[in-house]
């Protein structure tokens, strides 16, 4: 109870120097007292036990490590500069030569293009047009040996047209020539072959060899007649003529 | 001193500009806003983003601080505290609060922190010492009142004195140490609670 004299010492002097008792600045008979008092008194000793055993739990968390990217983090946040101690010291151990520079100007432009060309979708085009591209030139008879040996001078290019524009021709006069050899050889054969099939013959081979997908011209007819239209003999494979008898006797 | 009139000058160059300035006071003053923060919010997500509000709010309004007006630290710590109290407002934490005199109810008799603390046969400083009771003692602090989890954080853990930490605080010392007391208490009392349950 507040005023209870306890071993010399009233509860609140005990209360006033509980803090210099729990912060270890009392010493001699004070402290003496004060823990006679602490021992005997139903109020304060209980009070005083619990508040040191809470200091003492307290005092028993250790300082934690902040995370290792938290001053970059800030500097980030702040200055925006990540860190003038590493740049500092980058900067006074090593001094990039021209070269280096351009390759970091490369890198940084290539970079970007590099990340969106190594994507699935990309990646997928670009290995089918490489294909097509080695396809079309093993095709055009151009080899990966040529071009190493190409010389790009001035007048290794001239050469090089030169000799492309030689070859094109040469190429165009062959196949002229091949063609001609081909048409005379047909004209030939046509003079020699014996002449005549048949017209009724020849309709047929007409008809067998149609490859051009379109219906036979009587089938038309058929398809777009109606019920009611009479129906007239007719024989498309007869010559005209037979008409034309006709119309002059009735004349 | 002289260490105030290290970071006093350090303050001076940053607020004039200097670059390197502004990092030396974030590299001298990161660990320990971390910690504070990390010791009042719980976790270290949350402290993390804490302590970075504070770098900014202080980067911002570093040229405001007037030396004559008291130590830097001071100065720091009140900005620390002061965003603590907002976050604690913002996110409502209050809710799971403990009162101090409430009765332990069945939901804390399944209170996963007694669970973790393994060694039930050592003795109470020896389970000090280990990983589990630190935890304990951690999770215990969160539940104590702000009022009191600050006033215990900022003496015992971070050691400033009464007078600093009722500046920061802004109440009179002996509301400072009232706070302190209670706050020790009942984490003494939430702490035992938790023992006698596993014991």
């Amino acid at each position: 109870m507040p005023g209870e004299t306890n071993n010399g010492m009233q509860c609140n002097e005990f209360e006033a120097l509980l803090f210099d008792a729990l912060d270890g600045l009392l010493s001699g008979a004070k402290q003496g007292r004060f823990r006679a008092h602490a021992r005997v008194c139903a109020k304060c000793g209980p009070m005083f036990a619990e508040v040191e055993a809470g200091q003492h739990w307290l005092k028993s968390l250790t300082e934690v490590e902040a995370p290792a990217n938290l001053v970059h983090n800030i500097l980030a946040a702040t200055s925006g500069i990540e860190s003038y101690r590493l740049q500092e010291a980058a900067t006074a151990t090593h001094k990039p030569s021209l070269g280096e520079r351009i390759r970091e100007w490369a890198d940084s432009l290539l970079t970007p293009v590099w990340s969106t060309v190594r994507q699935p979708r990309f990646a997928m085009s670009f290995g089918m047009a490489f294909f097509s591209l080695s396809v079309a030139l093993s095709v055009a008879g151009v080899k990966p040996s040529d071009l190493k040996q190409a010389d790009f001078s001035r007048n290794g290019l001239r050469r090089t047209y030169y000799t492309t524009t030689a070859r094109v021709v040469k190429y165009y006069e062959n196949i002229r020539l091949v063609y001609e050899i081909e048409s005379r050889v047909q004209e030939f054969k046509k003079a020699t072959t014996p002449a005549e099939p048949g017209p009724a013959k020849e309709r047929d081979k007409n008809r067998k060899n149609n490859s051009s997908g379109q219906p036979e011209p009587r089938q038309e007819r058929n398809y777009s007649r109606e019920e009611n239209q009479p129906v007239l003999a007719s024989n498309p494979e007869d010559p005209p003529a037979v008409s034309v008898t006709t119309i002059r006797r009735f004349a | 001193m002289e260490d105030a009139q290290i970071v006093n000058g350090l303050v001076r160059r940053c607020v004039a500009g200097d670059a390197v300035a502004w990092e030396e006071i974030v590299q001298r003053y990161h660990r320990r806003i971390f910690n504070i923060c990390y010791r009042f919010a719980g976790t270290s997500d949350d402290a993390q983003d804490l302590t970075q509000e504070v770098f900014i709010k202080m980067y911002r309004t570093l040229s405001s601080y007037d030396v004559e007006r008291g130590a830097f630290m001071t100065w720091v710590t009140t900005m620390t505290r002061n965003l603590l109290v907002d976050h604690f407002r913002k996110t409502k934490q209050d809710r799971v609060t403990d009162s101090i005199d409430a009765a332990p109810s069945e939901h804390e008799d399944a209170m996963p922190l007694s669970e973790r603390i393994q060694d039930q046969a050592a003795p109470p400083d020896a389970r000090v010492q280990s990983r589990e009771a630190k935890e304990a003692v951690h999770e215990a602090l969160q539940k104590l009142s702000p009022e009191l989890r600050e006033a215990v954080i900022l003496r015992d853990l971070q050691d400033m004195d009464y007078r600093e930490i009722a500046a920061v605080l802004k109440v009179p010392e002996g509301t400072v140490k009232s706070r302190i007391n209670r706050g020790r208490a009942e984490l003494a009392r939430l702490l035992q609670r938790i023992y006698k349950q596993v014991m």
